[in-house]
C-alpha cells in the first residue's frame, strides 16, 4: 500500500481518498469500521525525522524570580544523514550550487560586519542554516519562471542573477541600490529581466501575487512556475490561505516552499500551528505536498524541480515543506536568548554548507580538498569587490525622495511578456440588460 | 444613445476587452451570474471563461492575483461585489499594490471597481463609500462617476491607464439616470473635474450621487434667486486642484458636499487647498455637507437621516448666501 502510494505520487494530487482496508483485512468488522475512512499521502523524502519538541518551563534563579524558558526534548544526539544522490543533478550543477550557497553565506557574513562598521542602515537579515533551501530551489527555476523571496532567501537573489552588491546597497541605503535607497533589504524586484516580485514586510501577500503571475502568463498561453517561499510563520496569515487555494482552484503554477524553521521572532512552531508538518496543510487545499531536509541541498533541488516541471505542465501548485532551522536570531539585533542552546547545536551539526561540503569532495569525489579551498577564496574575492563597490557607491540626494509615485509620461510601456493572448472571437455583439437587482 | 450609469459602465468595459486582448475581469459571480449587479452579463459568453474569471470569495486574493497578472503586462479588472468589502483587500491595495511603482518601479495597471453608496436601504455592510481609505494613498487613483457618459468614458481611461485605479460606481445611480452616450470610442480624463452647472452666487463642489442632489437643490435655489455653480470632481484622487480654485475664485463661496461621513473626509482635504491657493477669494467660510459620523444605518428613517439629502443642501445654500 505504502509503495503504491509512493509510486503514485509523483503525479497524483493527496486527496486520494482509498479506503484503509484496501491493505487487505479480512476481518469483517474492522473493514466496515473501517469502510468510509479517508487516508491522503504526503512524501517525506528526508533520511531522518528529528523529534524535537519545546515546552515552556518556569525557572527559579538565586532570587526565587520566575522565568520562563523553553526546553527542549528528543534525540538530540541522532546522527547527521549523508546527502542522496540528486534525481538530476551532475558535478557541474552541484558545484554551482555549493558555490551559490557560499556566495550566499560570505554575503551574509560581509554584512554583518558592515553592520558592525556602522554602515548599515536599520537591522540585517540572515538565512543563516537556510542557504540550500534558497539556493537550490532557486536553482530549479527556467529563465521565464518568476520568484518572489522572502527575507532570508537573500541566496536566491544571486542565483537569479542579481549582484552581492545589490543587497548590500539596498541595506545601506545607497542612491544606485535596485530601488535607489527607496526601500532596504530583499525588497526590491525586477519584471523585465530577472522576473522578481519585490516581497513586501506584510507576510503571505505574496502568494496569491504570484500565483497572479502565473495567471497572467497562462492567459498568455505560457505555462510557467512561479515560485515563493513562506515561513512557518508566515504562512499564519489569512492571505496565504486565500492565495495557495487561489492558485488550487484555478490550477496555477505556484511552487511555495514552506520554510519550516522553528522560529518565528521568539514564537517556536509548536505556538504557531497544530498540525505535525506544514506539508499536511496541502491536503487542505487539494495539492500535492511533499517534506524534504531544507539543509540537504540535492532534496530541496529535486523537490522544488518536480514542482517547477508539474507549473510547466499546467498541473497546477505544489508545496515543498522544508525542514531547518533558523540559526541566528531574527534580525541583527536579536541574540534568540529564547532557543535552546542544544538545539543550536543539533542544527548546527546540519549545516547545509558543511554537509554539501563533505558531500562534493568525500562522497562523490567531485571537489578535491585544494579545489575546494580555491572556491572559497574566489568566492570571497568576488563579496570584497562586491562589498567594495557598494561602500564607496554615494547615498541619494534628499530631493530623490520625491517622483515616481505615479506610472505617467510614458515612464513604462505595459504589454503581455508573453505574447499578445489569443482571444476567442465569440458571436454576440453588446446587447443592454435590464435585469433586475437584489437591492432595490 | 441614451445609456443608464451602469449599461455606461457595461458597455465600456466590454469595448476595452474587444480592444485589448490584454484586459480581463475577475471577481465573485461575475462570470455566468452577470455580476450581482449585472455589470459584466453577457461577459463569459463573448468573451469565455478565461477572461472572465469567477473566483473564491477572498478579496485579498483577488486583488494579489490581479497585481500578479499585471505585473506581467495584463490589464485586469477586479470586482468588488460590494465595496464595502474593499477593507478585506486594505493591506494588498494599500501595501503591495500602491506603493510598487514608487518603491521598486514596477507599475500596476489594474482596475479595481464595484458598487459603492447608500439610499437603497443597504444597511452598514453595503452602503459604504470607502474612498478616503484610498484617497489617503498615495499610488492609487480614484474614480467616482456621476453620469452615464463620465462613466463609460472614465472606466475606459481607469483601463487603459498605467496605475491602479479604484474606481466607485454609486449604486444608487446604476439604474436611475439615464444620459446621452457617444457610440464611438472616448476616454474622459482622469484627474479632471467637470463643471456641471454654471452659477454666480456660490459653488458646491461634490461628486458621484450628491451631484444629483446638487442638481436638484439648485432648482429649488433659483426660486430664491440663489444661482448655484456646481462643479463635479469626477476623480477624488488626484484632485483637480485648478478646477476647484477657479471656482472658488468665480463666486467666492463654497459648499463642499459628500456622501461619506464629515469626520476625515474629503472636504477637510478641499478646504485646505482651498485654504491654501484661494483664501484671498473666500467671502465666507467653507461649509460642508456630509454624512454623520457613524456606520449608515438601515432603517429608512435612520438612513435619511444620516444621510445628506436635498434639503440640507437647500438649508446650507440660503446660509452661505446671507453670510
Amino acid at each position: 500500500m505504502a509503495m503504491k502510494n509512493k509510486l503514485a505520487s509523483k503525479h497524483s494530487a493527496n486527496g486520494d481518498r482509498s479506503q484503509n482496508a484496501a491493505s487487505g483485512t479480512k476481518n469483517r468488522e474492522a473493514e466496515s469500521r473501517n469502510r468510509g475512512v479517508r487516508t491522503y499521502t504526503i512524501p517525506d523524502y528526508r533520511l531522518e525525522h528529528p523529534d524535537l519538541s519545546i515546552k515552556q518551563h518556569i525557572e527559579k534563579d538565586d532570587d526565587g524570580a520566575e522565568h520562563m524558558r523553553y526546553e527542549v526534548s528528543g534525540n538530540l544526539d541522532a546522527p547527521v544523514p549523508p546527502i542522496r544522490d540528486s534525481k538530476f543533478l551532475d558535478k557541474k550543477q552541484c558545484v554551482e550550487i555549493y558555490r551559490w550557497m557560499l556566495l550566499n553565506r560570505k554575503m551574509e557574513v560581509a554584512l554583518e560586519n558592515l553592520y558592525k562598521q556602522g554602515k548599515v542602515v536599520g537591522g540585517v537579515y540572515f538565512g543563516l542554516g537556510q542557504e540550500a533551501c534558497s539556493c537550490a530551489s532557486a536553482y530549479a527555476l527556467d529563465k521565464d519562471d518568476w520568484f518572489a523571496p522572502m527575507i532570508r532567501n537573500q541566496g536566491a537573489l544571486l542565483v537569479r542573477g542579481f549582484r552581492a552588491s545589490d543587497t548590500m546597497m539596498q541595506y545601506m541605503a545607497k542612491a544606485d541600490s535596485p530601488t535607489h535607497g527607496r526601500d532596504g533589504t530583499s525588497h526590491f524586484g525586477d519584471i523585465e529581466k530577472r522576473n522578481m516580485v519585490s516581497p513586501i514586510s506584510m507576510l503571505g501577500d505574496l502568494i496569491p501575487v504570484l500565483s497572479g503571475v502565473a495567471l497572467g502568463a497562462r492567459l498568455q498561453g505560457r505555462n510557467i512556475a512561479a515560485l515563493t517561499w513562506i515561513g512557518d510563520g508566515g504562512q499564519s496569515t489569512g492571505v496565504t490561505y486565500e492565495g495557495i487555494n487561489f492558485a488550487a482552484v484555478q490550477n496555477l503554477g505556484l511552487v511555495l516552499v514552506v520554510e519550516s524553521n522553528l522560529w518565528a521572532y521568539s514564537t517556536p512552531s509548536e505556538m504557531q500551528y497544530r498540525v505535525k508538518d506544514l506539508a499536511e496543510r496541502a491536503i487542505g487545499y487539494g495539492i500535492p505536498g511533499v517534506i524534504v531536509d531544507g539543509t540537504d541541498a540535492c532534496q530541496v533541488y529535486d523537490a522544488t524541480r518536480d514542482a517547477v516541471e508539474r507549473a510547466r505542465r499546467g498541473e497546477g501548485p505544489t508545496m515543498i515543506e522544508a525542514k531547518m532551522m533558523r540559526m541566528k536570531g531574527h534580525a541583527i539585533h536579536d541574540a534568540a536568548a529564547y532557543v535552546p542552546k542544544p538545539m543550536f547545536d543539533f542544527w548546527k551539526k546540519r549545516d547545509p554548507i558543511v554537509r554539501f561540503e563533505n558531500y562534493l569532495i568525500k562522497d562523490k569525489k567531485w571537489l578535491t580538498a585544494k579545489e575546494n579551498q580555491e572556491l572559497i577564496l574566489e568566492v570571497e574575492r568576488v563579496i570584497e569587490a562586491e562589498r567594495e563597490i557598494a561602500v564607496n557607491s554615494p547615498m541619494p540626494t534628499p530631493e530623490s525622495a520625491e517622483g515616481g509615485v505615479y506610472c505617467e509620461n510614458g515612464c513604462h510601456e505595459i504589454k503581455p511578456k508573453y505574447g499578445m493572448p489569443k482571444v476567442r472571437t465569440g458571436k454576440g455583439a453588446f446587447k443592454q440588460t435590464e435585469a433586475a437587482v437584489h437591492l432595490k | 444613445m441614451q445609456l443608464t450609469y451602469l449599461e455606461a459602465i457595461r458597455q465600456g468595459i466590454w469595448e476595452e476587452m474587444e480592444r485589448d486582448p490584454s484586459v480581463f475581469c475577475l471577481g465573485e459571480d461575475i462570470g455566468i451570474y452577470g455580476g450581482a449587479f449585472k455589470v459584466t452579463d453577457g461577459f463569459i459568453d463573448r468573451f469565455g471563461a478565461e477572461r472572465v474569471i469567477d473566483t473564491p470569495i477572498a478579496e485579498s486574493a483577488i486583488v494579489g492575483a490581479a497585481f500578479g497578472a499585471s505585473l506581467t503586462g495584463m490589464r485586469p479588472v477586479a470586482e468588488f461585489q460590494f465595496m464595502d468589502f474593499i477593507g478585506c483587500a486594505f493591506n494588498q491595495i494599500s501595501n503591495m499594490v500602491a506603493k510598487t511603482h514608487y518603491l521598486w518601479g514596477a507599475p500596476a495597471p489594474l482596475v479595481l471597481r464595484g458598487p459603492s453608496g447608500g439610499y437603497v436601504h443597504g444597511g452598514p455592510f453595503h452602503s459604504q463609500n470607502p474612498e478616503m481609505w484610498f484617497v489617503h494613498n498615495p499610488g492609487l487613483k480614484v474614480i467616482c462617476p456621476a453620469t452615464p457618459y463620465d462613466a463609460k468614458g472614465l472606466i475606459k481611461a481607469a483601463i487603459r491607464d498605467n496605475n491602479p485605479c479604484i474606481f466607485f460606481e454609486h449604486k444608487y445611480l446604476y439604474r436611475r439616470i439615464k444620459g446621452e452616450v457617444p457610440t464611438d470610442d472616448y476616454v474622459v480624463p482622469i484627474g479632471k473635474a467637470n463643471l456641471v452647472r454654471e452659477g454666480s452666487d456660490l459653488s458646491i463642489i461634490t461628486y458621484a450621487a450628491m451631484v444629483h442632489t446638487a442638481l436638484e437643490a439648485a432648482e429649488v435655489l433659483k426660486k430664491d434667486g440663489i444661482d448655484i455653480e456646481i462643479l463635479d470632481l469626477r476623480t477624488v484622487s488626484p484632485l483637480d486642484r485648478e478646477a476647484i480654485v477657479q471656482t472658488v475664485k468665480k463666486t467666492n463661496k463654497v459648499i463642499i458636499l459628500h456622501e461619506h461621513s464629515r469626520t476625515g473626509g474629503l472636504a477637510g482635504e478641499i478646504a485646505a487647498i482651498i485654504n491654501e491657493e484661494a483664501f484671498e477669494e473666500l467671502d465666507g467660510p467653507i461649509l460642508r455637507i456630509a454624512g454623520l459620523d457613524s456606520a449608515v444605518p438601515f432603517s429608512p428613517p435612520q438612513e435619511e437621516h444620516h444621510l445628506p439629502q436635498v434639503g440640507d443642501v437647500v438649508r446650507e445654500a440660503r446660509r452661505l448666501k446671507t453670510y
